[in-house]
């Protein structure tokens, strides 16, 4: 457990060394402010809404988190590869799923950094009205846990190749597609979708958090997303094996 | 182990896709040894190394390190080992102390204890001005160092250093040779090196890798005891006044014993002779300097060809066949 620490440690402060942390973190704000004060229903903009809720922030921040969480885990193994100290990581006596999570733990720091910084508006919220702040908790714990799964598959794809561009992509590709097109493309293969294929969606899973309501079977839905890709990354590491 | 074994490498053989790697590798290393891998680029020195570490898994075969089997508990065999893989990856935006603190971390180290191992690689690797600097702005001999540093934190039982001088200056390469040299008096060390010289320097016994395959296992002087079954001499003879080069290499081939005398070339200055390479069926040299007193030419250089790499490899391929 304390390999898994130190490795989460290290890959923080390596993410906050390099300036990617930096824009994501800026760009995470900046989209979520927009839609924050411009991103209610109707006309009303914040300042002109009778509600002080922020249900269209945690509608549409998935879509943040979707784009830039896998600029932020692209590096975690592709860079290992290409500069060869992979092969000095994994020779360290830790095991292949130890060095996954630790680097998991890390991205999911940078994510928690990020959405603090967000916190201002709630804040902002709470001093305008008074909104449910059960509700606020609800929200921001499904943007942890959706974002958690997308960091997992980011890293997941970056266990594929050594270079962080195909990284990026592949893995922006499998973070867009599971929170929107599953959705859209079982709207378009069924008249009336089964139940069990629109649970794969992480839009259908993350609809009550943005509503404010915490169900366990949401978050064990994207708990167990983030464990197959953690599985996903480990086998990717040991393909070295019989390659 | 009770016999001083401390690796044991039995019928390694390593597949690739489309070639065979290693086909059947074997051998020991003994605690306290300094053991050379050697072999020609691509030979399967890397592959062997990259198994002992439990980097990659051989196709079939085993490896243990002070009686555990690397297949079998892979973790137990890494905490035994410092690797140095070639080209030394390390982390170039970090500090010095850093990356060995994280080495040290990941290890299971903390604390007093972490800082003492630290200090004292440091120390023992010549790196105490550079603690404090970023990797990336190190030298490629200091680098080396800090490689050196970091498979040594843990005190290993088995130190693996594949091509440790490899893209060195010379400055460097005799540096980290008396380093390793230094580390083998308390280590068992395995590394891998294409350079002879290198290897005839460092280490107690070499394995000889060709094609996947162990040629030789022995001491240097043990295999060149075996595969010089012909001397070769460099020979260097100023003729006397009014004999030409061509007259000194009829009358060495009337020599008894000498099988074959080539002119490589007469060299001008500083002192004129003539440069010769003689093939003979046992050590001639005592006779070569006789002939040359007796015959009143003088004898500017005498000395047995070295054994290059590439020479020791035909000889053992060649016995094989």
């Amino acid at each position: 457990m304390n390999a898994v620490l130190t490795l989460a440690r290290r890959e923080l402060a390596a993410t906050f060394d390099s300036p990617i942390a930096y824009i994501a973190a800026t760009v995470f704000l900046v989209v979520t402010g927009l839609l924050f004060f411009f991103g209610h229903d109707g006309s009303a903009d914040f300042f002109g809404a009778r509600e002080a809720t922020l249900r269209p922030l945690f509608e549409y921040a998935p879509w943040a988190l979707a784009v830039i969480l896998p600029a932020v885990t692209m590096r975690l193994f592709a860079e290992e590869k290409k500069s060869g100290t992979l092969e000095l990581l994994v020779t360290l006596p830790v095991s292949d799923v130890q060095l996954v999570l630790g680097k998991l733990l890390g991205a999911v720091g940078f994510l928690v950094v990020a959405l603090l910084v967000t916190l201002v508006f709630p804040i902002a919220v709470a001093m305008a009205g008074n909104p449910d702040l059960g509700a606020v908790a609800g929200g921001y714990l499904g943007l942890l846990l959706i974002g958690t799964a997308f960091l997992a598959l980011g890293l997941l794809t970056s266990t594929w190749t050594h270079n962080q561009i195909v990284a990026f992509i592949l893995g922006l590709l499998l973070c867009v597609f599971f929170w929107t097109a599953t959705d859209a493309l079982i709207k378009v293969a069924f008249d009336k979708p089964p139940l069990t294929l629109q649970l794969l969606s992480f839009r259908t899973q993350f609809d009550d958090f943005a509503k404010g309501v915490v169900d366990m079977r949401n978050v064990l839905y994207f708990l167990s997303v983030s464990a197959v890709a953690v599985v996903g990354s480990t086998y990717s590491l040991q393909s070295r094996h019989w390659k | 182990m009770a016999d001083g074994t401390v690796v044991r490498v039995r019928n390694l053989v390593k597949q690739y896709a489309t070639k065979t790697a290693l086909g059947g590798v074997s051998f020991d290393v003994h605690a306290g040894e300094i053991m050379g891998l050697l072999g020609p680029n691509g030979a399967g020195k890397s592959t062997t190394m990259k198994i002992l570490t439990t980097y990659l898994a051989a196709t079939s075969g085993d490896v243990a390190v002070d009686g555990v089997d690397s297949a079998d508990d892979p973790v137990k065999v890494r905490a035994m080992l410092g690797y140095l893989p070639e080209s030394t990856p390390l982390y170039t935006d970090m500090v010095v102390y850093d990356y060995l603190d994280y080495v040290g971390s990941m290890r299971g180290f903390k604390g007093a204890e972490l800082r003492k191992r630290i200090g004292d690689v440091i120390r023992m690797v010549g790196l105490q001005e550079y603690v404090g600097f970023q990797i990336g702005t190190l030298s490629k001999g200091y680098r080396q160092r800090v490689g050196l540093a970091q498979a040594m934190l843990h005190n290993p039982k088995v130190l693996i250093l594949d091509e440790p001088t490899s893209g060195l200056d010379p400055n460097q390469i005799v540096e980290i040779r008396n380093l390793i040299r230094e580390l083998g008096k308390s280590h068992t060390v395995i590394l891998s090196s294409h350079n002879l010289a290198e290897v005839r320097q460092i280490c107690d016994r070499v394995v000889i890798i060709h094609r996947g395959k162990v040629v030789a296992d022995g001491t240097i002087d043990e295999l060149e005891g075996k595969v010089a079954s012909t001397h070769r001499l460099i020979l260097g003879v100023q003729p006397k006044a009014g004999a030409a080069a061509a007259d000194v290499v009829a009358a060495l081939k009337t020599l008894d014993g000498i099988s074959a005398v080539h002119l490589t070339h007469e060299a001008k200055t500083p002192v004129p002779h003539a440069n010769l390479e003689i093939e003979a069926s046992r050590d001639v040299r005592p006779e070569l300097f006789q002939w040359a007193q007796r015959d009143g030419h003088s004898l500017v250089e005498l000395r047995r060809k070295a054994m290059d790499l590439e020479g020791i490899f035909q000889s053992l391929t060649q016995d094989a066949n």
